[in-house]
């Protein structure tokens, strides 16, 4: 924090009070409002019997929770979801890591590379999973007339099970790389030089100076971005929803799950039980990375 | 010998750096530019099983087997087209997306700058909490609040109205605009105000004529941001817009299932003409990309 108002406030660095909070209430109201008074509706409609459309509803106890935890398709989901954000997240920072490796020195026309490269991270997922049908189609899609240039028999992206998922985590792949680029740009570019100067004095190996000075200094940004791309490809619904719908057993998310499960069919208390007990895993998941960064940060403050 | 020796190492390191830029480059920006080419095919182009890449005049065209194909505007003026079933076009959609999006943004920015200048000039009970809790939102999964505001929308008759998508996008987007607006605010020397505030502003004045045209970058950086994010967003769209709000994500959405087969035409122009702006408001703030993309965490 850089506030630092003096103490006893005075007219200078504004003491607070009720001019101040009047200032930020506003946005606090709004946060609360849409934030967390639906977190704890969301707790409540989980014990109850609510269905779309149906007028009233009654409490049917833990009834919502047993069923989740029962139907097979509630885990199958969880799993799915761990699965891509696991493969998602290391696909994108290795790409992206050695794509910045490649990118950080300097060299003619690096700035429209790179601007050029990091397009697809602005564009709509759910616009671009659509398009993406277009190139994954089995009898025209232009991917598997490259791939079967190369002689290869190319797989069937949309229809066959194996390859479903695939198909989502490629898009997403290519969406979000440039991200992991941009923040190991950033990382390397923090690493003083004087180190490397040091251990060129020292006669270090190139990968000596990679696993003791890159890599170790590169930690803590890639870890956020880790931590970022986490948080964000948890929430993947638009990609799967363009290119195998929300019922699709291959990449049935859990956000593919719970839309299905309300709009199709109407069951908002056990999808909200549902949404609970996510949330729970979320919440368990997102501490644990913060608890690590955190100390991360402070060993890094340590030892440098 | 060694001085000859290393050399040769920088130039194999240099042809493996070129190998592969140039290989991602080509694989990431192919589907770009085969984008934009689907744009002006007619639709039995698009689904030729061999690709056709070559714009030609009528005559060199030739045959099923040929790489050319002849431009045509039909996928463009297909945007002022209904679709089968719906009495909306896609420009309908595309109005949708820009009340939205421009609302969205305007007042996100404008609550995201007031509130980071109270966070950053004011002494607030549990400040360093509040802040985290602002943060903390924008990591919360959608799927936890979506039946809750679903109904909620559906008990203040707020479903299928801009002012719906308007306000959930805006308070979607303060916790990235209240941290990015703090970042840049807490930039901005005190010296500044404190002298004005000596010359007899009063705080309203000094934060007009003083804060906002310092901040300016820093709010056209937090706009390009929301803006994105809610001209991309699909979920709460497809789910709270109903017919009065669809936003053009939930127009392509609604092509998938088209029983005449998707329109690749229409969909390549209307992605073309819907992205365009984004790409290049997000140019234009290509410095601090990085900045946005860490909720202003690290300055890049």
């Amino acid at each position: 924090m850089t506030t630092a108002a003096a103490p006893g406030g005075g007219g200078r660095s504004g003491s607070g009070g009720w001019g101040a909070a009047a200032v930020v209430a506003p946005a606090l109201i709004l946060l609360i409002a849409f934030n967390v008074f639906p977190l704890f509706y969301n707790l409540i409609l989980s014990f109850t019997s609510a269905e779309l459309g149906v007028e009233g509803w009654t409490w049917v106890g833990t009834r919502n929770y047993q069923r989740v935890f029962e139907r097979p398709e509630y885990s199958a989901a969880l799993r799915t979801t761990a699965l891509f954000v696991f493969l998602a997240v290391v696909c994108e920072l290795a790409l992206g890591f050695v794509l910045a490796l490649a990118l950080h020195r300097r060299f003619a026309g690096k700035t429209a590379l790179l601007t050029a490269l990091l397009i697809p991270m602005m564009l709509p997922p759910a616009v671009m999973g659509l398009y993406a049908n277009l190139l994954y189609d089995g009898d025209y899609g232009l991917l598997n007339q490259i791939i079967s240039g190369f002689g290869v028999a190319p797989p069937q992206w949309r229809t066959d099970p194996a390859w479903k998922l695939t198909a989502v985590l490629i898009v997403d792949v290519w969406m979000w790389t440039p991200f992991m680029l941009l923040i190991s740009l950033a990382a390397l570019g923090s690493v003083p030089r004087h180190l490397y100067e040091a251990a060129e004095v020292d006669r270090a190996s190139a990968w000596m100076v990679f696993r003791r000075i890159t890599i170790p200094l590169c930690a803590p940004l890639l870890a956020l971005a880790a931590l970022l791309r986490t948080t964000d490809a948890l929430k993947q619904f638009d990609i799967v929803m363009a290119i195998t719908g929300p019922n699709d057993q291959a990449t049935q998310t859990v956000s593919a799950l719970l839309y299905q499960g309300l709009f199709a069919d109407g069951k908002v208390g056990r999808g909200s039980a549902y949404a609970c007990v996510v949330l729970v895993l979320v919440i368990a998941l997102a501490t644990v990375c913060t608890r690590y960064l955190d100390w991360l940060a402070r060993r890094q403050g340590r030892g440098a | 010998m060694s001085a000859a020796r290393s050399w040769d190492e920088r130039g194999a390191w240099r042809w493996l750096r070129f190998v592969v830029l140039a290989g991602y480059a080509g694989i990431a920006l192919v589907p770009l530019l085969w984008l934009a080419l689907t744009s002006i095919k007619a639709a039995t182009d698009t689904t030729s099983t061999t690709a056709r890449f070559i714009p030609a005049a009528e005559s060199a065209v030739s045959g099923a087997a040929s790489h050319s194909f002849v431009p045509t505007a039909a996928g463009w003026t297909g945007l002022h087209t209904p679709l089968p079933g719906s009495p909306a076009t896609f420009l309908d959609f595309l109005l949708s997306s820009l009340i939205i999006g421009l609302a969205s943004t305007v007042a996100a920015v404008a609550l995201g700058t007031v509130t980071a200048y109270g966070f950053s000039r004011f002494r607030i009970a549990g400040g360093k909490d509040w802040l985290f809790f602002i943060l903390s939102t924008r990591f919360m999964p959608p799927l936890a609040v979506v039946a809750p505001v679903l109904l909620m929308y559906q008990q203040s008759g707020l479903t299928g109205t801009h002012l719906g998508l308007i306000l959930l996008y805006t308070v979607f987007n303060l916790s990235l605009a209240v941290w990015l607006m703090k970042g840049f605010i807490d930039e901005i020397p005190r010296a500044f105000e404190e002298s004005a505030l000596v010359d007899g502003y009063t705080r309203t004045q000094a934060f007009f004529r003083i804060i906002l045209p310092q901040a300016r970058t820093g709010m056209a950086v937090t706009a390009v941001f929301c803006l994105i994010a809610a001209w991309n967003e699909y979920g709460f769209a497809l789910v709270l817009g109903g017919q009065g709000a669809a936003t053009v994500p939930v127009w392509f959405a609604g092509l998938q299932g088209n029983i005449s087969g998707v329109p690749w035409p229409v969909v390549a122009a209307g992605a073309v003409l819907f992205v365009t702006p984004l790409v290049v408001f997000a140019v234009l703030v290509r410095n601090h990309l990085l900045r946005g993309m860490t909720f202003g965490t690290v300055k890049g």
